[in-house]
């Protein structure tokens, strides 16, 4: 699949191009939710959407959450303004679950729907992001993953997602769900149109410290692991279509070998206090009195006031606050954040130490696409536990890229493939090359040019 | 008794501790950006001068330097605090394990941490306002074991790292701020928020006499926080904070570790140290050399340069002398001319040091001893009453000693000198 980036810039635009653009995906946004707002002043450059945790100057940015409505940043995020300057325009902020809190794009007002059937969900957290690439022909999606939230929708709407290597591109502009996992990424229909983005967005950013000048490497030894605890927890529906990419992939000339880590299952737990005890302290800063949710009861004293502000989170934000204030909490604070963080730095060891002879291959997610009202009856617990085969990356900030692979019953599958730190360009070669032989599908193609 | 002190210093740097704001402006809320009010979506980004000044000091205070430094959240809410936690340090902070000496004690400095300043709150009766001005400003907070055992050490400790800060240069004329932990029997108690060197000295006195006389009363002493009343000089219990429990400490993840081995620290300057020690070896008065140069690089240099050449008492008087007049930039001829007449017991007015600063020859002449002591004697006749006075209170003989100084052109330490003995002859 080539780089439809190239093939729009080369194409005449007919009259009123945009415009029609805009209308179009306007109407089918009323179906599927994908847009939170759409720019309709858009009248050159490639279109580029941002998830609604990203800062766009001058529009309305909530993370997906009211307690942020009004919320107007008087900034660009250091992704989006390098975009903007490099013949690309900004058409629209994308819906996402509260702060990124959620696998399934539920947990948030504008509930985003899968493109191939509206009975479906689209994913998440960057559902909005996953279902705008799906749906529009020549597009890029800027998005953003804690836990998976990139991979996970993209593998639901049939859409490639790249998320980079932790600290690779600035997160200056990013409202925070937990720092040390937050990663922005991009999701687009081709693993060439993604290059070009992440060309122009990588790299470091005097406003933010995280985000290193290091060297990218592009090393390919032509050797899949499989891990054995991640195949485990896929179902059979899934696992079956797995089987038949892997051996695809053996066509392609590479070696698969399958490894046993037991202590992957670990990286869960580790993952929820972590970006629990992030989160908690990120969101003590929505108080009702500053941006976005004004509390005008000023002469209320203190605590009945910032209570009665923060009653405006969600009830999975709420349930984030709480947990992860307890686990950082002095008492108890040995037992899980310091614990989790030491489960960090051992799974970073032991999967790099694999990551330096191979990559790792995984389904994306377990699970084939959920109906919207059987995810809507997961418990919290079972719900985080469809993060299992997106968290071992996300928690060690290796690079991963989800690509569709197939379409069983008309519903795309992804699956993911995880390589070592600053090692991203060799995951996007990959994607390539598995491109030249599987063509994805779509089932529209707004702003088609003919 | 125990005494304990947590000291704030503002750092004086140009730009805020995480972005790059004016860190001191008049105009409230003038000097504010995303990063110091706390937008979503801002960053922090560390100011390397705040951390070389922070390294400075713990070095300064024999502190060890952790090879790599950290930050962490503290989260609270109050609305001084725009993103509901203060960016601080609790696991590596730039200093830890050193020792300052104060009169000859020495005192354990526990830790030495960077931190955010909050934002200004104040308070008007039918309203509060906030002025971001001051979220993000660097400040020092210097945290001692509980080694100071009365009030005269504490004094002595407050003066001590008033002068090491002076000489590396974070002097910006703002008072210190500090937390007080006071024991007197096994109950500790905690005075928060107090400002200036005086208020942190009459709030430990007060709160001293207080649990003294509880315990002689026989009664306990609560463990508990106060808060001092700067009118009524006294402390009041005060509304209990979050404790550390609550605070729910964790790394900020948005700074990465910081490696103190590249820093290049200020060098300290001991005055203090430097004072006794040239007083013993320049046969000077210890305190009126250490009252000198504690906080004046200028006299401490113009000491340096000439202690070898010139009698340690006469350079003395002649910086006094200079520095009453603001003059710093002697040049070396009219400095000798100074000290010549200085040695000899004369005092210039501010006509004649001019002249000598001008570099115009005066006649240095020899005081006549003699005739101060009859122009003392003489006095003491015309008022007898002054040697009552001046045993009751010493100042009572300011305004003949200025006189005498006016008339004599002698220093008015000689007079002072000669009264001494006079009186004592009596």
């Amino acid at each position: 699949m080539s780089s439809s980036i190239k093939e729009f810039q080369s194409k005449e635009k007919p009259e009123g191009y945009y415009k029609k653009l805009v209308n179009g995906l306007s109407e089918v946004n009323k179906q599927l939710g994908a847009f939170l707002n759409i720019n309709e002043t858009i009248k050159d450059g490639f279109p580029f959407s941002v998830k609604d945790n990203l800062c766009v100057r001058d529009v309305e940015t909530k993370a997906g959450s009211e307690i942020l409505s009004g919320y107007i940043p008087p900034f660009n995020a250091t992704c989006v303004e390098r975009l903007s300057s490099s013949k690309f325009s900004f058409l629209g902020k994308t819906s996402m679950d509260e702060f990124g809190f959620g696998s399934f794009g539920l947990n948030t007002m504008c509930v985003a729907k899968n493109p191939f059937n509206t009975a479906y969900v689209a994913g998440g957290s960057s559902s909005g992001a996953a279902v705008a690439t799906s749906i529009l022909k020549y597009h890029v999606a800027l998005a953003e993953s804690t836990g998976g939230s990139i991979s996970n929708p993209a593998a639901f709407c049939g859409v490639v997602g790249f998320t980079p290597t932790y600290g690779a591109i600035s997160r200056y502009g990013l409202v925070d769900y937990a720092n040390s996992l937050d990663k922005i990424g991009i999701m687009a229909r081709s693993s060439e149109d993604i290059r070009t983005v992440f060309d122009i967005v990588k790299g470091p950013d005097s406003y933010d410290s995280t985000c290193v000048g290091i060297k990218f490497t592009n090393v390919n030894n032509k050797k899949i692991f499989l891990i054995k605890q991640l195949l485990d927890a896929t179902d059979e529906k899934v696992r079956s279509e797995f089987d038949k990419l892997v051996s695809k992939i053996r066509e392609m000339g590479y070696s698969v070998e399958e490894k046993s880590l037991e202590f992957i299952e670990k990286a869960i737990p580790a993952y929820y206090i972590i970006s629990m005890a992030e989160a908690s302290t990120n969101l003590a800063k929505y108080n009702g009195y500053k941006y976005g949710f004004k509390n005008e009861n000023f002469s209320e004293e203190y605590n009945r006031f910032f209570t009665e502000s923060r009653s405006k989170f969600g009830v999975e934000a709420k349930r984030r606050v709480v947990l992860g204030t307890f686990v950082r909490s002095a008492s108890v604070k040995e037992k899980y954040y310091r614990k989790a963080l030491k489960v960090r730095s051992l799974l970073i060891r032991e999967i790099g130490k694999l990551l330096k002879n191979g990559f790792i291959l995984t389904p994306t997610m377990p699970i084939t696409t959920p109906k919207i009202e059987k995810a809507v009856s997961l418990t919290p617990v079972e719900a985080y536990r469809m993060d299992i085969l997106t968290i071992p990356p996300s928690i060690c900030g290796f690079p991963h890229v989800s690509f569709p692979y197939s379409y069983p019953n008309g519903m795309p599958l992804g699956a993911q493939i995880i390589s070592d730190h600053f090692n991203d360009y060799a995951l996007l070669d990959f994607v390539k090359s598995w491109e030249t032989s599987f063509r994805y599908k779509f089932k529209y193609n707004i702003g088609d040019i003919r | 008794m125990k005494i304990g002190l947590e000291v704030h210093v503002a750092l004086p740097t140009d730009s805020k501790l995480f972005c790059s704001c004016k860190a001191y402006s008049e105009e409230p809320n003038s000097s504010i950006c995303p990063i110091c009010m706390g937008l979503p979506g801002s960053k922090p980004m560390l100011n390397e001068k705040a951390l070389m000044l922070g390294v400075s000091i713990a070095k300064a205070l024999g502190c060890k330097v952790p090879e790599k430094i950290s930050f962490s959240r503290k989260v609270y809410f109050y609305p001084d605090l725009p993103k509901s936690y203060q960016i601080t340090q609790v696991d590596a902070p730039v200093g830890h394990s050193g020792t300052l000496e104060a009169d000859g004690v020495s005192i354990g400095i526990r830790r030495i941490q960077l931190e955010e300043d909050p934002a200004k709150i104040i308070r008007e009766e039918e309203y509060t306002l906030l002025d971001f001005n001051r979220s993000g400003v660097p400040l020092v907070e210097i945290v001692t074991e509980p080694d100071i055992k009365s009030e005269a050490i504490l004094r002595a400790f407050l003066t001590e790292l008033k002068s090491i800060l002076y000489y590396l240069g974070v002097d910006i004329n703002k008072e210190f701020k500090a937390d007080l932990n006071i024991s007197v029997a096994e109950q500790r108690v905690e005075i928060k928020n107090i400002t200036g060197t005086k208020n942190i000295i009459d709030a430990a006195k007060y709160e001293i006499e207080r649990q003294n006389k509880l315990v002689s009363a026989n009664q306990k002493v609560p463990s508990e926080t106060r808060s001092y009343n700067e009118a009524k000089m006294i402390t009041v219990p005060s509304r209990e904070k979050e404790s550390d429990e609550e605070y729910g400490f964790i790394y900020d993840p948005d700074l990465s570790e910081y490696s103190t081995a590249s820093i290049k620290a200020k060098k300290a300057v001991f005055a203090s140290r430097i004072a006794k020690e040239y007083a013993s070896k320049y046969k000077a008065n210890a305190q009126t050399l250490a009252e000198l140069v504690l906080f004046n690089r200028d006299a401490l240099e113009m000491i340096e340069r000439w202690k070898e050449k010139y009698e340690m008492k006469a350079l003395i008087g002649s910086i006094e002398l200079l520095e009453k007049y603001g003059i710093m930039d002697i040049n070396e001829r009219a400095m000798a001319r100074l000290l010549d007449m200085v040695s000899k017991g004369s005092y210039p007015d501010k006509e004649t040091l001019m002249k000598i600063y001008g570099g115009e020859e005066v006649e240095a002449k020899q005081i006549d001893i003699k005739l101060i002591d009859k122009e003392i004697s003489e006095y003491i006749k015309r008022n007898p009453r002054i040697v009552e006075e001046y045993r009751k209170n010493p100042k009572a003989i300011n305004f003949m000693v200025g006189e005498i100084t006016k008339k004599y052109k002698v220093h008015p330490r000689i007079i002072s000198e000669r009264l001494n003995l006079i009186f004592a002859g009596k």
